[in-house]
């Protein structure tokens, strides 16, 4: 039995199949790390924008020092007039302008509170948010040297990002993407693993390598792909996780858990998909369907309490959402354990659903195309004995 | 000559609606992706963030600020605790996303004129809400710093109230949000979504028919039709036509019905929509017949782009500001019509800019249309006269 199954890898895995080890293997890591060198500056710095100085002041060429001298602004463009900046902002040369108005040093040495207008984009959410906070930051800082420098703000704030210390995007986002790809990748390798026979006509000859049973050409089909996915997610998650705080030894273990049977359930969904529609064009449409924008479904990006009712119980059956889940309760380090064992065993149900459903419904069509064969077979050596005669 | 053009276009246009792969990609992904993205953020924006404050002080000054953080609209304080460990092991059940801790005499601090520190901790793996609780507690807080800053400034510098208050924010700032008033995430997202759809499923589309190569194996007995087989610059413009022509149906759906279905600003003008399309879809069809010709089965493409989807959003300068990427990842984005289309894109209809605000983005497009197009006349050529004996193309 072993031979056999042995024998099917072998057959399936290591019969020059570019394509599969393209999709199993080079894709996912690369895409992976690609996304994570993306987002390698960490965080939003030199955001353009625009100033149009009305008051030739000192107060108003102080206020610009500080822009200038900001790590998070560049001012790209001193504009003569609105417009100008306007057109700026639409052709998304700067994301933000500050209209710096006229008589302004005067008005404030009067005490007149002129308001400096700040207009940003708004499109860029990112960006926008990161430039208006800094712009509030460097003219609040101007103020409050102009008539009250010794005495100080009896209340400051300091905001802590637990498990992300620095609050990097490359942490924020690399990992999620991650899982997102991994998620995506065990579907669509499944799909590939599982249709690629029937495609090809060549259930009858695997079944041969599986020595006719259909148990030993399931384990060889799917063990395989599983564990080089998780062995490849375990990899980019470790290479993505230097940017945060380190993660204990049973964090690891638990965050290997649901990395695990994420795949484990997106590949046995994949099975199902193939076990259902039985063509690889459609069941890849399917997966990438599915797969494709689970992320924006995951609730890392944009949170899940503020998505439609249904939209969260479509999220509650995508495995990402829970493996995603598990890895953000490992973030908080120690307290996070406890919770995350019930989020995992609801991955652990649903890997075991998907793929119990998927070994039946890939049973009943590797069985239906070994009839196929034979027909094909069949009115193949007829149409050779035709022809002979 | 017309009419062999425009018979191979009818001719292909048929295999849209009636190819199985063909209408899952070409008119099913279009519809389907253009409604089934924009749902999870129907809301729009996130409000009500469940958080909670950790108080070590319970004097008035301490009640206060709970009172003040709960009338926020941002978030919504769910609990009031008196240990850390009970904010964070909800925090760890996910019950709340923040907490503040209001250290001990903190109202005996303050009355005293020492500076006091409040700490605001988020869940490191929500981006969104780390912005809106720390903007929400920091607003709070530093609303509750400001009357007692006012007060000293009075006594200090003998001054009244109004003038003190002058003192301490000589010049507030007003911020104008020109484009996306509600700071809505699907105004956001959704609008650079749905131009990656078109050129995602129109790429995969033209793959998975084979781009303009004759002799299609899969299309059994039409394979050796006249159609088919027409001279190649027909083949190719011919059915360059056709995917033209019904992607610009999707442009008109999507401007008509999906931006007024999810109430997206449709500021598009005709004029810069209209050159927009010809040149956004003129490159996106150049660059999936060039692509088309390096698969060998149809269904190659779709797992190859499937991965590619999300880099390709990202390398769009939409999230992460293109001058922030390595140099490598700019250059490499430069091959993608996508890279030009999306700020483009945002540029007409979500800001209403005119022409001459996108020229220099439709310039690029207009650019690589052109190269594609030759590219793609090459290699049709060449793929024309190789035989492969794998593959279904």
């Amino acid at each position: 039995m072993l031979n056999g199954l042995l024998n099917t890898i072998r057959k399936i895995y290591f019969s020059h199949n570019i394509v599969l080890w393209m999709i199993v293997l080079v894709l996912p890591c690369g895409v992976s790390v690609f996304m994570l060198d993306l987002f390698s500056s960490q965080i939003v710095q030199h955001v353009p924008i625009g100033i149009l100085s009305q008051d030739d002041s000192e107060l108003a060429d102080k206020i610009e020092t500080g822009f200038q001298s900001s790590p998070v602004l560049d001012v790209a463009l001193n504009c003569s007039d609105f417009s100008e900046c306007e057109h700026a902002i639409i052709r998304g040369d700067i994301q933000s302008f500050v209209v710096i108005p006229n008589e302004f040093e005067r008005r404030t040495l009067r005490l007149e509170t002129p308001v400096i207008p700040v207009y940003s984009s708004g499109q860029n959410y990112l960006t926008n948010m990161f430039a208006t906070k800094e712009i509030r930051a460097v003219v609040t800082d101007v103020g409050s040297e102009l008539f009250t420098a010794q005495i100080e703000d009896p209340v400051k704030t300091e905001i802590h990002s637990v498990g992300n210390i620095e609050s990097n995007y490359q942490g924020f986002l690399s990992l999620g993407l991650v899982a997102a790809m991994f998620h995506l990748a065990a579907m669509l390798v499944a799909v590939y693993v599982g249709s690629f026979p029937l495609r090809d006509h060549r259930v009858k000859e695997l079944l041969k390598y599986a020595k006719g049973s259909r148990l030993t050409l399931w384990v060889a089909s799917i063990v395989p792909l599983d564990i080089i996915l998780w062995l490849g997610h375990m990899a980019c998650y470790a290479y993505c996780h230097r940017a945060l705080t380190p993660m204990g030894f049973e964090e690891f273990v638990m965050v290997s858990a649901a990395q695990l049977f994420m795949i484990l359930a997106c590949s046995g969904a994949g099975f199902v998909f193939v076990g259902v529609v039985g063509v690889m064009r459609i069941a890849t449409g399917v997966a990438g369907v599915v797969g494709g924008p689970a992320f924006a479904f995951a609730g890392q990006t944009y949170p899940l309490m503020a998505m439609p009712l249904a939209v969260r119980c479509f999220a509650f059956l995508l495995p990402l959402t829970h493996a995603l889940k598990i890895q953000s309760m490992m973030l908080l380090g120690d307290v996070g354990l406890a919770p995350s064992w019930d989020v995992l065993k609801l991955l652990i149900g649903m890997a075991l659903f998907w793929n119990v459903f998927g070994a039946f419904l890939m049973s009943m069509r590797w069985k239906q195309h070994v009839r196929i064969e034979n027909a094909m077979e069949k009115s193949t050596s007829f149409r050779a004995i035709v022809e002979e005669d | 000559m017309l009419s062999r053009l425009l018979r191979v276009t009818l001719t292909e246009w048929k295999l849209f609606v009636t190819d199985p792969a063909a209408v899952l990609l070409l008119v099913v992904a279009g519809l389907l992706y253009a409604f089934y993205y924009p749902t999870p953020y129907i809301n729009q924006t996130v409000s009500k963030v469940p958080v909670a404050v950790v108080d070590f002080d319970h004097s008035g000054k301490s009640r206060e600020l709970i009172q003040m953080a709960s009338a926020a609209q941002q978030i919504e304080v769910k609990a009031v605790y008196g240990e850390m460990t009970e904010a964070e092991n909800a925090m760890a059940r996910e019950e709340i996303f923040g907490f503040m801790v209001i250290p001990e005499n903190m109202e005996k601090n303050i009355r005293r004129g020492e500076q006091v520190s409040l700490n605001i901790f988020t869940h490191g793996a929500y981006v969104m809400l780390h912005g809106a609780i720390g903007t929400a507690f920091s607003t709070c807080a530093l609303t509750l710093g400001a009357t007692q800053k006012v007060r000293q400034i009075a006594l200090e510098k003998k001054v009244p109230s109004t003038k003190a208050m002058a003192m301490r924010d000589p010049f507030p700032i007003s911020i104008q949000t020109m484009f996306n008033n509600t700071g809505s995430y699907s105004n956001y997202v959704v609008p650079c979504v749905l131009v990656l759809i078109l050129q995602q499923s129109l790429i995969i589309g033209i793959c998975i028919l084979g781009g303009a190569r004759g002799h299609r194996r899969f299309r059994k007995k039409f394979r050796d039709s006249e159609v088919e087989n027409e001279s190649m610059p027909y083949r190719y413009f011919g059915r360059s036509l056709a995917y033209f022509l019904h992607y610009c149906c999707f442009i008109l759906f999507y401007h008509c019905v999906i931006y007024n279905l999810f109430n997206f600003p449709r500021r598009g003008e005709l004029l810069p929509m209209a050159v927009f399309a010809v040149v956004f879809l003129f490159a996106v069809i150049n660059f999936g017949m060039v692509v088309s010709q390096v698969f060998l089965r149809r269904e190659s493409s779709m797992q190859l782009f499937l991965y590619l989807s999300i880099p390709i959003l990202f390398l769009a300068n939409f999230s992460w500001p293109s001058y922030l990427m390595p140099t490598a990842m700019q250059s490499l984005s430069y091959i993608l019509p996508s890279t030009f289309a999306v700020p483009a894109w945002l540029t007409i209809e979500q800001m209403g800019g005119d022409i001459y605000d996108v020229a220099p983005k439709l310039y690029a497009l207009a650019i690589q249309a052109v190269i594609y197009l030759i590219l793609g006349l090459l290699l049709t050529r060449f793929r024309d006269k190789t035989h492969f004996k794998t593959g279904d193309m």
